[in-house]
């Protein structure tokens, strides 16, 4: 009993501690599932660190950022003028410092850009050098970029998702990939400390911010690696966000709390059925033709598929860019209607004739049995890929749905192996459609192994010139029509049928926190972080120390105890009992049977 | 044959050992479809250059037999190489995931195995009895529940109810004190342990209490009984004594294995140990944390096993070295 009591003085003793809950300074706590949280480094990214992204994106600026509805809004660039079609002046702001106090000049935007242009190993932000050629610094706060032809995304595409790295301390780091030193830069939150790969990282906010302080003073990142895990945190109060995205079945008891607020917006991505139309592949040779995939398309139903794969929580889509972009999309195309009928006499015309077992064949001998493929990163998807093999059979075609391992599929689509799939793409940071439009390109489609982005095979010069156009056209109005032009064109010709643009389900705790931007971005994403920190702020009367359970003792003013006494002497009662009763047993003198 | 020799001659075949495990692990990796940087490549927007950059820069474009000697020579300079992912050396991030698994799984190993033998030390006593079959049962029933299953429950439980930090190992900000930093890592690490430890009890209480039960049946049982030996002699000295013989087998495999992480328990409590290091990095296809990982895992079990095999002449002097 003795243990008891001494376990007891160091538990009243000593204050537990829990994810922060300061009585002075407001925390904002942030969790975070999915991708992990691998580095603080920018030019160690890889493609694979999502939430690391969006924290540096508020440790550092970059010329100019995009906002929570894709707009491009001016950030370490106050305004930039073109001197012509290749030449950008951009006028930076006189006040930033960085946040170990040096002034920031044009000299550190030179520098960065320069560190991309020659070290080909920072590989993920070397994707967006794009088409500069040169920067210089014309005076201390004046920078001119040129680029080597006209580029319409070099703002919001390419500058946005720069970060600008300071020149006084990256000039002696020997090793860009691998250094793991203090990240400093000129944003609205300062890092303070990083737990290592997969855990979290504490921020402070920047008073110095030139665009002004936040409204919290601390923000917490926090991994973790199970939803159901970091829904309970949420429910607890021991964070106070979450993200990217909740599961739908986690979303029910979720929102049945009355102090849980769902934020629904959403993703700059969108999903789509790939049709292997490539004249040099290995597909089936019927997808090659544009009435087939038409018929076909005739033949998903977008608006079932997103009920029943996502409970409504996706967007179906009509053209080939995601419904998060905005105005870049086209609102005059219409998806094909379902129409099984539709579909079965176009297959008809086309040639394809119902064969004795059911299966169309065509004039050629072609069968019309297809593999649906499903990565097995999105092996919900499965389920659409069930559901049109259901529809496709009823039209003659014998479709043999599939999940394929992501990294083989990869493969598969490199060396145009496959006939149908279902797969993603996004971008970075919402606002610039060219991503999405660029896979279309002949230029992209080349024999096995292809070094390019296209899986469709589409080849059609009227679309390649207006790419190019498009591309170089830094008048946005002329350019989205343009890009309204060429989805116009893919709906004609149909490489892909554009499935939906699922909703990223965010939650934040509304009983602490208000101040959640309204957009078309989710709040919590690489380019609309820090619209959501300039906004956010705690719930007025609420101090965060009275979600907490009160202290026994007077240790200290900083932390609250988060585990109850009670709670502890509970598990410390019930283990000195479970001791004590083993020990008895065993002890005990009886003259019983000896287990012969 | 001296103990020197029989010493040196199991060195040396650990080492041989860990060699062809190596090279195994090495060739298995290679031979998988798909390449880690294709994946990065096809899921979003890294150019055929950036791809081909990657490559050089890893020494992928090299024919296989040549990445195999440079990994060998590295390796053997304790060089592991650096992830793909990440971009940080492989050796800081096993070993920061190492000493976290270390943490949880020696901390669940001894409960286990203390709370497994007094159990089948006393389940095996009783036989028969209501405490034995009552045990026995509810060890069954533990051991074969899914773990993912039981870490929710209890996380669900300690959570709501008695206000456990729901994940990680440590908490964000708070004191820096040495005291109050230890009586938070045991505050973050009751509900994984405990979820390991129900799992885990179960073989070493099953294990124990057949062997013992085993035990029961010898002669000498029977003769010590007559000498009028106690009963609480009777059970630890002599019959617990020849028992443990294969529950050492069984710690000593299970310690070794323990070092790959709790995969399960981990995901669930966000611990960064092993198990998650090693599932982020298959999926990532990043071989050289894998390869980093899995050296770690071989030596652990190589190592473990030989310990067992120098403990055994120790607790049965019948077992001599030859």
């Amino acid at each position: 009993m003795s243990v008891t009591i001494v376990l007891l003085c160091l538990i009243a003793g000593s204050p537990f501690v829990s994810p922060v809950r300061a009585q002075g300074p407001v925390t904002f706590t942030v969790g975070w599932t999915g991708s992990t949280l691998d580095t603080v480094n920018p030019a160690a990214f890889t493609d694979s660190d999502g939430a690391s992204k969006i924290i540096v994106n508020v440790i550092y600026d970059p010329l100019v950022r995009v906002n929570i509805n894709g707009t491009t809004t001016p950030d370490l660039a106050a305004t930039w003028t073109y001197k012509n079609s290749t030449i950008v002046d951009f006028n930076l702001v006189h006040n930033a410092t960085w946040h170990d106090g040096q002034p920031f000049t044009a000299n550190d935007v030179v520098f960065t850009i320069h560190l991309l242009l020659t070290h080909p190993e920072i590989s993920y932000l070397d994707e967006f050098v794009g088409t500069i050629q040169s920067v210089n610094a014309l005076d201390n706060y004046t920078v001119e970029i040129q680029t080597s032809k006209p580029d319409a995304s070099l703002l919001t595409y390419d500058l946005v998702n720069i970060p600008i790295l300071p020149e006084h301390i990256w000039v002696n780091v020997a090793n860009y990939t691998s250094y793991t030193g203090a990240p400093v830069g000129t944003g609205p939150f300062k890092f303070v400390k990083f737990g290592g790969p997969g855990t979290y990282v504490v921020l402070t906010a920047n008073d110095n911010y030139f665009y002004g302080r936040p409204h919290i003073d601390q923000l917490v990142f926090q991994y973790f690696s199970s939803s159901n895990a970091m829904a309970l945190a949420l429910q607890s109060g021991q964070i106070d966000y979450a993200g990217p995205t909740f599961p739908n079945a986690i979303l029910s008891t979720l929102s049945s709390q009355g102090n849980i607020q769902l934020i629904s917006r959403l993703g700059p991505e969108y999903y789509y059925f790939c049709f292997n139309g490539y004249a040099q592949g290995y597909g089936n040779p019927a997808l090659r033709n544009k009435n087939v995939r038409i018929a076909l398309s005739h033949a998903i139903d977008s608006n079932e598929l997103a009920q029943v794969v996502w409970g409504g929580f996706a967007k179906p889509q009509n053209t080939d860019i995601p419904l998060a972009l905005g105005n870049w999309v086209n609102p005059n195309v219409q998806q094909y209607d379902f129409n099984l009928t539709t579909a079965a006499n176009m297959l008809d015309a086309a040639g394809y004739k119902v064969g004795s077992d059911g299966v169309r064949v065509g004039p050629d001998g072609t069968r019309l049995a297809l593999k649906i493929e499903v990565p097995s990163d999105y092996s919900e998807e499965y389920r659409a890929a069930q559901e049109i093999a259901g529809w496709w059979k009823q039209i003659g075609v014998a479709a043999t749905p599939q999940i394929t391992d992501t990294d083989t599929m990869a493969g598969e689509s490199v060396n145009w192996k496959f006939d149908t799939y279902i797969w993603v793409w996004s971008t970075p940071a919402g606002g610039d459609p060219n991503l999405f439009i660029s896979v279309f390109q002949s230029s992209q489609a080349a024999p096995a192994p292809n070094p390019g982005f296209s899986d469709s095979g589409y080849q059609n010069p009227v679309y390649d010139q207006l790419y190019n156009q498009q591309h170089q056209e830094t008048n946005v109005t002329k350019r989205q029509a343009i890009v309204w032009q060429m989805q116009q064109i893919l709906h004609d010709d149909e490489p892909y049928y554009p499935v939906y643009d699922p909703y990223l389900v965010q939650a934040i705790r509304s009983d602490m926190f208000t101040g959640v931007p309204a957009g078309l971005l989710p709040p919590v994403f690489i380019g609309s972080f820090y619209t959501l920190l300039e906004g956010v702020r705690p719930v007025s009367g609420v101090t965060q120390s009275s979600q907490t359970t009160p202290q026994t003792t007077s240790q200290t003013t900083e932390a609250a105890a988060a585990i109850s006494t009670e709670g502890l002497l509970a598990i410390v009662v019930v283990i000195v009992a479970a001791v004590v009763v083993i020990a008895v047993l065993v002890t005990r003198r009886r003259p019983s049977k000896k287990g012969q | 044959m001296s103990s020197f020799a029989y010493f040196a001659r199991k060195i040396i075949g650990l080492l041989i050992t860990v060699f062809l495990v190596l090279s195994f692990n090495f060739y298995l990796f290679r031979i998988l479809p798909g390449n880690p940087f294709t994946l990065l490549f096809r899921g979003s927007g890294l150019s055929a250059e950036a791809m081909h950059n990657l490559n050089v820069q890893f020494g992928l474009d090299k024919p296989i037999w040549y990445q195999y000697i440079v990994y060998l020579k590295n390796t053997a300079a304790g060089n592991l190489g650096i992830s793909y992912q990440t971009r940080a050396p492989v050796a800081d991030l096993v070993s920061f995931a190492l000493v976290n698994t270390l943490i949880l799984l020696s901390a669940a190993s001894v409960v286990s195995i203390v709370a497994g033998i007094l159990i089948g030390v006393v389940a095996a006593w009783k036989r028969g009895s209501k405490l034995d079959v009552s045990a026995s049962a509810l060890m069954l029933v533990l051991y074969s529940m899914p773990t993912f299953w039981l870490g929710l429950i209890l996380l669900f439980a300690g959570v709501i109810y008695l206000h456990l930090p729901v994940s990680g190992m440590t908490s964000i900000t708070g004191d820096t004190g040495a005291f109050s930093q230890l009586i938070d890592l045991l505050g973050h690490m009751i509900l994984p342990l405990t979820t390991l430890v129900l799992g885990l009890t179960g073989q070493y209480v099953l294990v124990m209490k057949s062997a013992l039960l085993d035990v029961f049946t010898e002669d000498y049982m029977v003769t010590a009984r007559a000498k009028g030996i106690s009963n609480k002699r009777l059970l630890w000295k002599h019959g617990f004594r020849n028992a443990v013989l294969p529950m050492m087998t069984l710690v000593s495999l299970n310690l070794g294995l323990s070092i790959g992480g709790a995969i399960q328990t981990e995901t669930i409590f966000s611990w960064p140990g092993m198990g998650l290091l090693i599932y982020h990095a298959i999926l990532a296809r990043d071989y050289p944390v894998l390869q980093g990982a899995f050296l770690v895992v071989t030596i652990a079990v190589i190592f473990a096993n030989f310990m067992a095999d120098l403990l055994f002449p120790l607790l049965d002097p019948r077992v001599t070295s030859r």
